[in-house]
């Protein structure tokens, strides 16, 4: 366990309020930033970056979803349905993750963003709201008043099975990487599923901090999570996660689509050129 | 099936557990670290940090518990069963960290 350092402790705090700030603005609770942080900068071991990560990540989904409670922007059927297989997932890959080896997850971490960052560049245009706010979403659509058309928008959810594998697959990759599983959810459901951008990242926004528990509470058992790095970095999420949201209500779908494609394409580079 | 009034009661009462929760941990957090940066040496720091930790992880179970208390009372219970799932999976991952 590495010792308690007030520099490093300020430079956890530092680190986290920039992840927690991106993170609360793409939906994405800031584990992609964390991760390749902690690993690339901090030299941590992949599975301690992992576990104060996931920290992080259920501390960015209990502040954000409980500022956004109630405004109807959180698809809490949807959300509620699909944690069942991100919870899944995420309890099959906190057992299988001991069996990986570190570079074999560095590359993983790579591909996944990789794979994110192609998936929004090529639904940059894309809306999937149906515009009549009458129409009937169905049993699992929203509807929500969308500040940027000054209208409400209605939508209704397809392809729910691909969107309950999807689940599936971010929640395993939430316990392997760190990562929310928004990376994959998010594009996943406004790209195929119909949900638009900003439903997508409120509700798993919501569905991330069940995910990341199911992983989480492995590592912490395992002794995997150093507490005075978790507590810096988290408290650091907490902080940034705050601004994030108070921008994120004003910045436009297209940007942050764009944004976030930039940012995973960065990540990607870096997180499989250094894996050793 | 569910109205829109009572599905946005139960995100109203989500939100609070959620809120609690994080402040609960927030505060146990950043007195543990203070305390940790000021005295290395006292068990006080880590015991509080701890708590943090248990506290943050509780959250979303709390959250969950909450759903499935409020889908009962709904009587709504396709998703009474699926947050009920949930918990199961939650309580699942608890048991693996346990055996270690």
């Amino acid at each position: 366990m590495p010792e308690i350092s007030a520099f490093l402790a300020i430079v956890l705090f530092l680190m986290g309020t920039l992840a927690g700030t991106m993170g609360a603005l793409l939906g994405l609770g800031g584990g992609v930033f964390l991760v390749p942080f902690l690993v690339l900068v901090i030299k941590l071991p992949m599975t301690h970056a992992v576990g104060i990560s996931l920290m992080t990540v259920i501390a960015t989904s209990s502040v954000v979803s409980a500022q956004r409670a109630g405004r109807q922007l959180i698809n809490l059927r949807l959300g509620m349905l699909l944690e069942v297989a991100t919870a899944a997932g995420g309890l099959a890959g906190g057992i299988v993750v001991w069996m990986m080896s570190p570079q074999f997850l560095q590359r993983l971490f790579g591909v996944v963003t990789a794979l994110a960052a192609v998936m929004m560049l090529r639904r940059l245009d894309r809306r999937n709201v149906i515009l009549d706010p009458a129409a009937d979403p169905g049993l699992l659509g929203g509807r929500y008043h969308e500040d940027e058309s000054g209208g409400t928008v209605a939508y209704r959810v397809r392809r729910l099975p691909l969107a309950l594998g999807v689940s599936f697959v971010a929640g395993s990759v939430s316990s392997l990487l760190g990562l929310g599983g928004g990376i994959l959810k998010v594009p996943a459901l406004n790209a195929w599923c119909g949900v638009p951008m900003r439903a997508a990242a409120a509700t798993s926004a919501f569905m991330i901090g069940v995910t990341a528990t199911a992983g989480a509470v492995i590592y912490y058992g395992r002794g995997q999570v150093v507490p005075w790095m978790a507590a810096s970095t988290v408290l650091g999420v907490l902080a940034g996660s705050r601004a994030g949201f108070a921008i994120g209500l004003r910045a436009r779908a297209k940007w942050l689509k764009l944004a976030l494609a930039i940012v995973l394409l960065l990540v990607c580079g870096l997180m499989f050129l250094r894996a050793r | 099936m569910t109205t829109a009034p009572d599905t946005s009661r139960l995100e109203r009462t989500l939100g609070v557990v959620l809120r609690t929760g994080a402040l609960a941990s927030t505060v146990l957090l950043a007195a543990g670290l203070a305390v940790a940066l000021g005295r290395p040496s006292a068990a006080l720091g880590p015991v509080l940090i701890a708590a943090g930790l248990c506290i943050l992880m509780a959250t979303p179970a709390a959250r969950v518990i909450a759903s499935v208390i409020g889908y009962a009372a709904e009587r709504d219970w396709t998703f009474f069963a699926l947050t009920a799932t949930v918990l199961v999976i939650l309580l699942g991952s608890l048991l693996v960290a346990l055996r270690g």
